[in-house]
């Protein structure tokens, strides 16, 4: 198992006048959301047991296409599922994610304009919305992690797994997975693409469970938690913690 | 015996509350002689008489189109979709940031190379070439249109609605994901190809050729060509001049739920049914004519079939504040439109068998969390039956 990006990084509550926002930046990828809500829901998509959930996606350069609404149909089922959207009917609650910037990609034959986003995007995205969820205080079910692992093949032995593989990476990979898991440890949502097998995919999940649903550590033992972090890829659900509760100190700081 | 008895046709039932309608059909066996279930027997039925893993029998009707190069209909119970494929040449002077391909053996024995690749074989620079073109070109473009009143909930005079945006993602993603269309099938060289020389085209070409495209020929250049050609005087330098691109189009004609499985069952029958003429590069009149009379088909690696089912729980999104879906659900197959209405968790998998092993093709789960890894594991084996099956009715 290797890793080929830094940690993630992210704030929150970046623009002023949503409801909640937060910024994040991963594995070349940096994404804006907003979230706004529980609002008033235009008449044709209110419902009467529950909220919507609208989802929109901007690419980076351009306007959205098909592929962006591929994504937003995914988020959104995903998400329905974390927000309480029975504690809200006929509400809305919007969430708008913009792609600040994505990986370069050092293949020849690139298009110059993305016309479309890659679909390795879309735990930023996933990670992104759940940050600006919390951020907005709307009130869930669960939090989610998700990440991006690609199944290279090897010349001989068996194939490796990369966690958030680059974009060429993931074009020259066997197969290609974005898993998300919610904080009870459901999977949420598994999304893959090339050739793989039941037995490769399990090995997929294995590692993407690991890096999305550790337990979190004990606080005391420092070199444990060294060593993990040796050993160990990234650890999604330490990230979404500690983001939360160094942004809930710097509130509170007044007091 | 004074219950007070309310009897409602069954119709009326799923209109008005349909998730207990279909609660009680998935719940009731024959031991209740409830109106809603004649039919039921011990095992557990689906509102349309199903059994939660049976799906609907694949209808197929291949070349119906006489204007298509290939085309095929498949119906899916009441989900019927027609698929018609075109070819078109493109000549490489109009694809911007062309690189052109001038070592014709490596290029072509390259495609062969990675059978099961994803973006090509291994991390050498060199093997991006196959899959890459496809992808690159544009040479392939899935459309996918529902029909207004395939379905009531499609309204004439709208933009393409989020479904068949997603819908056509979806075709494109796989098509270029699974390679099912060879790129050497595609291709159009300067000077006739080994495959079309083992064939004897050189009778009276001239005749029927037919004039496809006028490509402008920008570089000239001549000389450098050591081997003597068995052609007639051709000095050209080897290479692509042009590309097929094939427009694959659907349409929605009725519409009853699972879409994507139908609409991948009809891309690939009609890809397997297409006809290609042969096309080559003509001198004289330096453009690309194709052959009125002869025709190639076009080579379909493997047989993905896709393979949908939802997930119908007991309770309607889970009122309870723990994210793991508790009570029952069952896993229903080959949902129709009032299933699809009621669930929310959705499973696709793409598996292709046709060399011996299970290789799965995509796999596309969300919506919910009932799903984890046993249900994944065990969907594997319901995709690889019906595997058998759409092989069977493609035979």
């Amino acid at each position: 198992m290797t890793t080929t990006a830094a940690a993630p990084e992210a704030a929150l509550g970046v623009l002023p006048r949503a409801d909640g926002s937060a910024n994040y930046s991963h594995a070349g990828y940096t994404v804006t959301g907003s979230v706004n809500g529980p609002i008033e829901a235009q008449r044709r998509d209110e419902h009467a047991y529950e909220a919507h959930v609208d989802v929109v996606i901007r690419p980076a350069a351009g306007v959205g296409g098909t592929r962006e609404r591929h994504l937003e149909s995914i988020l959104q089922s995903s998400l329905t599922q974390l927000i309480l959207v029975k504690n809200f009917p006929r509400c809305l609650v919007q969430i708008v994610l913009q792609v600040e910037d994505s990986p370069e990609n050092d293949y020849v034959n690139t298009k110059l304009v993305q016309a479309s986003l890659n679909f390795a995007i879309m735990p930023a995205l996933m990670q992104t919305a759940v940050l600006a969820l919390l951020s907005a205080g709307v009130p869930m079910r669960a939090t989610a992690t998700a990440t991006a692992i690609a199944v290279m093949r090897q010349e001989e032995g068996a194939p490796t797994l990369v966690v958030d593989p680059s974009t060429r990476a993931i074009e020259t990979a066997q197969s290609a997975h974005v898993l998300a898991f919610t904080s009870h440890g459901g999977l949420l949502l598994a999304e893959s693409e090339g050739d793989f097998t039941v037995k490769e995919w399990d090995s997929v999940y294995d590692t993407a469970r690991e890096i999305c649903c550790r337990s979190a550590p004990t606080k005391e033992g420092m070199e444990m938690v060294l060593d993990e972090e040796a050993t160990r890829g990234p650890d999604m659900r330490q990230f979404l913690q500690s983001t939360m509760e160094a942004k809930v100190a710097k509130d509170l700081h007044w007091k | 015996m004074t219950t007070p008895t309310i009897k409602l046709p069954a119709p009326l039932f799923a209109k008005l509350s349909p998730h207990p309608f279909l609660l009680r059909n998935l719940t009731t066996t024959s031991s209740t002689d409830s109106p809603s279930s004649s039919s039921a027997a011990s095992k557990p039925t689906r509102t349309n008489g199903r059994a939660p893993h049976e799906p609907r029998p694949l209808h197929l009707r291949l070349s119906s189109l006489s204007h298509a190069h290939g085309s095929s209909l498949v119906r899916l119970g009441d989900t019927t979709v027609l698929c018609g494929v075109r070819g078109e040449i493109l000549p490489v002077e109009r694809i911007p940031g062309f690189r052109a391909i001038a070592d014709r053996e490596a290029a072509e024995s390259n495609g062969t190379g990675d059978d099961n690749g994803f973006g090509g074989a291994g991390g050498e620079p060199r093997s991006g070439v196959g899959r890459g073109e496809i992808k690159d070109y544009d040479l392939l473009v899935p459309n996918i249109e529902l029909a207004t009143g395939s379905a009531p909930q499609f309204l004439p005079g709208v933009p393409p609605s989020t479904l068949a945006q997603t819908l056509s993602t979806r075709v494109y993603s796989l098509l270029c994901g699974t390679g099912l269309v060879d790129v050497r099938d595609l291709r159009v060289w300067r000077r006739s190809g080994p495959r079309d020389e083992g064939r004897g085209t050189g009778k009276g070409e001239e005749e029927d050729a037919e004039m496809v495209d006028v490509g402008e020929e920008g570089d000239e250049e001549e000389g450098q060509e050591e081997e003597g050609q068995e052609e007639e005087g051709q000095e050209e330098e080897d290479g692509v001049v042009a590309y097929w691109v094939l427009y694959i189009d659907l349409l929605f004609v009725s519409f009853d739920g699972n879409p994507f499985d139908a609409a991948w069952a009809a891309v690939v029958a009609a890809l397997r049914s297409t006809k290609l003429p042969v096309a080559r590069w003509e001198p004289e009149r330096e453009m690309v004519v194709c052959s009125r009379t002869e025709k190639r088909s076009l080579r379909v690696r493997g047989l993905p079939v896709a393979c949908t089912a939802v997930v119908f729980e007991e309770k309607d999104l889970g009122e309870v504040g723990a994210g793991v879906a508790e009570g029952r659900h069952w896993l229903l197959l080959d949902p129709d439109r009032l299933e699809e209405t009621l669930c929310r968790e959705t499973v696709t998998m793409v598996v292709d068998c046709s060399d011996g092993e299970t290789r799965i093709k995509s796999l596309e789960k969300h919506g919910g969390t009932t799903i984890g890894r046993e249900l994944v594991r065990g969907f594997a084996g319901i995709a690889e039956a019906r595997w058998k099956e759409v092989d069977a009715a493609l035979k």
